[in-house]
């Protein structure tokens, strides 16, 4: 009856334990936080204006009132993180509900995007004389002409420049905003629709289960990339960010709901769930209680997969030139423009080329780590 | 199983339905048809659209009928083959796709194939390995293949081995050189094998490293089972073992899932199939895609979901074939 | 004690009349109905209020069915059941709701009838939450760890997690989170089954303790007869769906009448 030997932790608390003891996933993460961290800070990282300026005896920093306004969002991730952190116990005491809460406010943040593109603002502060000065990482704007076109790689332009002159490493930095952008909330809007169906058709059965299932089968005939491609050339006049987004999200939802439904099906006829019932549980209550708290590591693990699945999407769209319309960029965007200089242009494909594998491989790695985490059964190794 | 199959025919029916509904819906209620009907011809309507197309558009998806009516009609067509013509060059949308297939059957085709005898070996020798460095290094590498979009792969292969900077081994675009009419027939097959390497192995690599994954899986499910420590008991030698036993029973899994590529080639191709300039069904997709020419675009996209449902069919029918353990009543 | 069970008894707490509950087979090419699984077959009983009936059977003889059917978990298919003097097998699940405080259940498998995602407070307090919405989260504390108390486990329990659990621990749990309504019926579906023959006992005899001290009336599952022949007062005796006998506890002891009673006698070890 010696309880002591437990370790006393919930279950949010073990998965993160065994989570931390995988090196790649460990790895994954942090790389896909570094990423969102250059996402946040990018017009900081790429900016023509200085930081700091010190010129006629004044300080000045050109940088902030080149900044739209829009430009301040990714920023919000700042006291964002700092807060979940804060209250990190509270939030994974209950999974579920921190879970949701969290992915509520980043969505929030993220569908202020349909409003974002840089603006193309031609000064710039790298000729102007003064004492002193301080310019970004990379000196460029994303969209500013700034050198001859088809520089390669050099200590000025360490990535090169496009076919118009700009700066490929300021497109990349912008451009992760979008990439990661569009894989995180294409992916909620597929988790939500996913999760949803899937619990009603695994809860409720019979008739539900049976139209939901056969929606699931008509979605998962058409080849994905075939059915975004027509939603999007057909309503090409709503051809903006959010609507790249809801496309992706409605059409790639279908794995989610098979998933969730078959987690669904298992937990309402375990004795916990009938328990709950006796008790006179709501099926709400039930359901978001006691049914999906248990189903939320395998929704994690699938939710993981699909944002690598969706940035690739994103990607290839971008590519074949039906994604965002210029000049807001995007990694696709990028290697699209490279195909026609792919001759002689290596460094226009490479980077962005690489920068989407890293994103892609760090999803997977971290949802590789969190699958042996939840269910340490599946571990193979 | 003859109930089974019965009823796994008879399903498809609200499949197909369903199918056809919805493409059927997503064109005609396209903001560009709206405009159409409505006769004013908005921004979208009128661009690049002739009396003639308009005419075609309103009779082919019954714009100025209720949608019921339309839908019967375009279904009714739809049985007799006929998806329309194309208005780019007014040829039956039919006729298009039956010369553009051949291409794309054979670049899917091949890509399946190989896919699956690079990959079962892959994954058995990983399985067999588990835990090994062997095992880790083929894990990984799967995974970093797993990991690269098909089009980058396709531009830096192209960069480095075909005519870029660097080597000049492979040809660049199409499906033959341009002097292909003058060669010989092994000469023509051999420009034509040189052609197709490239696109194929882009198109290879994701379904390779993915199927290899599941075969690695398969078979360690298969070597735990219990039949298997009777027959290593035995004292059966390990080879006969794995080959004779595991593998067997490790294969089911694996063959059947080829139906869950199809769609996900399907979409490689039209990527691929553009970058490298080749005239398959992708590439007709992304022309029509570029042209706006919807008549083809609902044919294809009918076209490749019908054929995709008929694949799951067929790998439900070879699962309850191939394992003698399942049995539907 | 009364001989058979339609013997017209004093204070009938449950009434259970030509209960059935089917199960339908599905099948054939539409996967409509081909078949019945007759769980339970026209099953009539009383419970006499305050006292144990226990519930014997081979596995599958439609026990679980029967204690699902009376808490309102599995819909009848025919028959009626009444609780106080009323039929509560047709009511509406709104309307059964005040019942789902008097009828409890407890189940047959620790390891999986509590929620691991939860702590033993959430667990044993959400009955409270659901029931007393007036009462604030300290007087729902104090009022789990009362009923901790209750079961034999200990206060600084209360925020651990299932898995800190061993199986009787767990049971006790069980017991606790059906007990904090204060019910007052239990529908037992074989609490001890899965347990170890030793923690088996204690588990009776906590039942047994509780049932003194708080009054409470049992319909008690098991599948061998030792268990059922502690604790009961009438026993009924299951097979395919159907009581084949029903009589005291002594009496089925002593005297079996059926033979299907005679070979579950059979396998109980005498002592
Ligand atoms: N939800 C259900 N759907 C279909 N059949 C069911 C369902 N629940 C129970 N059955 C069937 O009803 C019969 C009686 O099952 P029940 O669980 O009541 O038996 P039991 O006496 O409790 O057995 P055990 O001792 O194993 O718990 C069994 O044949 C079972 O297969
Ligand atoms: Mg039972």
């Amino acid at each position: 009856m010696n309880q002591t030997n437990f370790v006393h932790e919930s279950y949010a608390q073990r998965i993160w334990r065994r989570f931390r003891a995988e090196p790649f996933a460990r790895n994954g993460l942090w790389t896909i936080l570094v990423l969102f961290a250059v996402a946040a800070l990018a017009p900081f990282l790429a900016n023509s204006h200085a930081i700091i300026r010190v010129a006629d005896g004044r300080v000045t920093f050109p940088i902030f009132p080149s900044l739209e306004p829009i430009e301040w969002r990714f920023l919000l991730y700042v006291p964002l993180a700092g807060l979940a952190w804060l209250f990190r116990r509270r939030l994974f005491a209950r999974p579920l509900g921190g879970a949701t809460f969290l992915l509520a406010l980043v969505i929030l943040i993220e569908v202020w995007l349909v409003f974002h593109h840089v603006v193309n603002d031609p000064t710039n502060d790298r000729d102007r004389p003064a004492a002193f000065k301080l310019m970004p990482l990379v000196p460029f704007s994303p969209v500013e002409t700034a050198s001859e076109p088809f520089l390669p790689p050099s200590w000025t332009h360490p990535c090169g420049t496009d076919s118009t002159g700009r700066d490929i490493a300021a497109r990349m930095l912008h451009g992760a905003r979008t990439s990661l952008s569009i894989g995180f909330v294409a992916q909620s809007i597929a988790l939500s629709i996913g999760v949803t169906l899937g619990s009603l058709a695994g809860y409720y059965r019979s008739w539900p289960d049976i139209a939901i299932c056969r929606l699931i089968e008509i979605m998962d005939c058409f080849p994905p990339l075939l059915l975004i491609l027509v939603a999007v050339s057909l309503f090409e006049s709503q051809n903006n960010m959010f609507y790249i987004m809801a496309v992706i999200g409605l059409t790639t939802w279908t794995g989610m709901a098979r998933l969730v439904r078959g987690e669904f099906l298992r937990l309402s006829g375990l004795p916990f769930t009938l328990a709950a019932q006796a008790i006179g549980a709501g099926d709400l209550r039930v359901i978001v209680r006691h049914i999906l708290p248990n189903a939320l590591g395998p929704i994690l693990v699938a939710g993981t997969f699909g944002v690598a699945s969706t940035i690739l999407l994103e990607s290839s769209l971008s590519f074949l030139g039906f994604g965002m319309q210029a000049p807001t960029p995007s990694w696709g965007d990028i290697l699209g423009e490279s195909r026609l200089y792919i001759d002689f242009a290596w460094w226009l494909a490479f980077f962005p080329g690489l920068a989407i594998l890293i994103t892609i491989m760090s999803y997977n790695f971290v949802g590789e780590g969190l699958r042996d985490a939840v269910d340490p059964r599946l571990r193979i190794k | 199983m003859t109930t089974y199959l019965i009823r796994r025919i008879l399903l498809l029916v609200p499949t197909l339905l369903g199918i056809t509904l919805l493409t059927f819906l997503l064109v005609r209620e396209a903001p560009g048809n709206i405009a159409l009907m409505k006769g004013a011809g908005g921004e979208n309507g009128s661009r690049a659209m002739t009396a003639e197309q308009r005419e075609a558009m309103i009779k082919l998806y019954g714009l100025d009928k209720d949608p019921f009516t339309a839908y019967a009609e375009w279904i009714g067509r739809l049985t007799r083959l006929d998806l329309g013509d194309s208005w780019v060059d007014h040829r039956s949308v039919v006729a298009k796709i039956g010369e553009r297939i051949g291409l794309t059957a054979s670049l899917a085709g091949s890509a399946l194939l190989i896919s699956y005898l690079v990959a079962i070996p892959l994954g058995v020798i990983a399985a067999i390995k588990r835990g090994q460095v062997t095992d880790r290094a083929i894990s990984f590498t799967v995974f970093v293949l797993y990991s690269i979009p098909s089009f980058a792969a396709a531009l830096l292969l192209i960069l480095l081995v075909a005519g870029g900077d660097y080597l000049n081994l492979l040809p660049m675009y199409g499906t033959n050189s341009i002097n292909a009419s003058e060669m010989g027939r092994f000469e023509w097959l051999w420009d034509r094998i040189q052609h197709m390497i490239l696109p194929v192995i882009c198109l290879t690599y994701g379904s390779l490293s993915y199927i290899s994954r599941y075969a690695r899986v398969s078979m360690l499910e298969a070597l735990a089972q219990d039949f298997i420590r009777t027959a290593r008991a035995k004292g059966l030698p390990e080879r006969l073992v794995i080959l004779h036993h595991a593998l067997r029973n490790a294969l089911i899994p694996i063959i059947t899932i080829f139906a869950l590529e199809l769609p996900v080639l399907i979409s490689g191709a039209v990527i691929i199939e553009e970058i490298f300039s080749l005239p398959g069904m992708g590439q007709l997709m992304f022309a029509s895609l570029e042209a706006r020419d919807n008549p083809t675009i609902m044919g294809i996209t009918v076209f490749v979901s019908i054929l995709t449902l008929l694949g799951y069919l067929l790998a439900d029918i070879l699962y309850v074939v191939v394992d003698p353990r399942i049995r539907y009543e | 004690m009364p001989e058979s069970t339609d013997a017209s008894s004093p204070d009938p707490i449950l009434k259970v009349e030509n209960l059935k509950v089917y199960f339908p087979i599905l099948g054939g090419v539409f996967r409509h109905k081909v078949g019945e699984v007759k769980a339970v077959d026209d099953v009539s009983f009383e419970v006499q209020r305050g006292k144990t009936v226990g519930l014997v059977g081979e596995s599958s003889s439609g026990k679980t069915t029967i204690g699902r059917a009376i808490i309102r978990l599995t819909e009848p298919t025919a028959g009626t059941i009444s609780y106080d003097g009323k039929v509560v097998s047709k009511l509406s699940a709104a309307a059964f709701r005040p019942y789902r405080k008097k009828i409890q259940i407890i189940f047959q498998d620790p390891y999986n009838s509590l929620n691991p995602r939860l702590s033993i407070f959430e667990i044993i307090g959400e009955a409270l939450e659901i029931h007393f919405p007036e009462m604030t989260p300290a007087d729902r504390r104090a009022r789990v760890a009362e009923l901790l108390g209750k079961v034999g486990l200990k206060r600084d329990h209360l925020d651990r997690y299932p898995h800190e659990f061993s199986g009787g621990q767990r049971q006790r749990i069980g017991i606790a989170r059906a007990l904090a309504v204060n019910p007052e019926f239990l529908v037992c579906d074989e609490p001890v089954s899965a347990l170890d023959v030793s923690v088996q006992a204690q588990i009776v005899n906590l039942l047994q303790d509780l049932q003194e001290e708080l009054g409470l009336t049992y319909l008690f599952i098991a599948h061998d007869l030792a268990v059922v022949e502690h604790i009961s007062d009438f026993v009924l005796v299951m097979n395919d769906g159907k009581i084949v006998e029903a009589a005291s506890a002594e009496a089925i002891y002593e005297n079996p009448q059926h033979d299907y009673t005679r070979k579950l006698l059979s396998a109980v070890p005498k002592m």
